[in-house]
């Protein structure tokens, strides 16, 4: 007998390459709909997506596209969580500094929004690193409400 | 179906950028270029019109960015008209609403910057 299961989960393994970034955040903002959340949420769900896999591409791997990363969704009935793996340059939730976003208006620069975009449009960003497999992980968690 | 495309149109000295589906580090150099063709060309009064863009990520934010002294200190500024209800979820979600004029029809924001097309 299957083991029972308390939540949906399915996967999709990409390219480390930008030009997937449009299939993955459509995706993100279907499987938000799905799970339950309105238009507006779902909009800011798959804009956190994009960063977070932007950031894989362009910072954990350099920009390299040979690599992978993995995705998966797990619809539960408290939340959407979207988890995302990858072998390259991890960070650990303790070393990120989001910028304050009223000092960023005093004085703008390039750079640096995509986490203040991904801790804002989501309930919690989770930053983690499994020594055993050298994986590292960014958890996106949306809450239902 | 492209992830973008990007229409240009000269309004007097008012350069009105109109971006057409999705700015994200994929597609973020395309707009980069087409506004720095525009201050390139001494265009300096830029307008973006967001009326048919469906998102753009922190990289296009950035394009954006890496733009503004330039113009502001040339006697211009990039204004921003018709967004999308997501799209400016993202700017005032950042602040960018205090640091760009963000009107809601490009007719509104052309009077802005450049008001004797008023009379």
């Amino acid at each position: 007998m299957a083991a029972k299961v308390d939540h949906a989960q399915f996967r999709l393994v990409i390219p480390s390459q930008t030009r997937y970034l449009n299939l993955v955040t459509g995706l993100a903002k279907r499987a938000s709909l799905v799970a339950g959340l309105d238009d507006a949420t779902a909009a800011k769900v798959s804009i956190a997506v994009d960063e977070a896999v932007t950031n894989v591409i362009l910072h954990a791997y350099r920009g390299e596209g040979e690599h992978s990363v993995e995705l998966e969704l797990r619809f539960t009935e408290q939340a959407l969580e979207i988890h995302i793996w990858h072998t390259g340059q991890g960070i650990r939730s303790d070393q990120l500094v989001l910028p304050d976003p009223k000092e960023y208006i005093k004085h703008p620069r390039k750079g640096g929004l995509g986490l203040l975009l991904m801790s804002r449009f989501m309930d919690e960003v989770q930053f983690k690193a499994d020594e055993v497999s050298g994986r590292n992980e960014c958890c996106l968690i949306k809450k239902i409400s | 179906m492209a992830d973008l495309s990007i229409a240009v149109r000269h309004i007097g000295d008012v350069a009105v950028i109109l971006p057409a589906g999705f700015i994200n580090a994929h597609t973020v150099r395309e707009f980069e270029e087409a506004l720095e063709g525009q201050v390139q060309q001494g265009r300096y009064k830029i307008l973006l019109n967001c009326k048919d863009l469906n998102y753009i990520s922190s990289a296009g934010l950035g394009a954006i960015m890496g733009l503004i002294e330039t113009v502001r200190e040339n006697d211009g500024d990039i204004l921003l008209s018709n967004l999308q209800e997501n799209v400016f979820a993202i700017f005032d979600t950042l602040g960018f609403t205090q640091l760009y004029r963000v009107f809601p029809e490009e007719d509104q924001a052309l009077a802005a910057v450049a008001p004797e097309r008023k009379a």
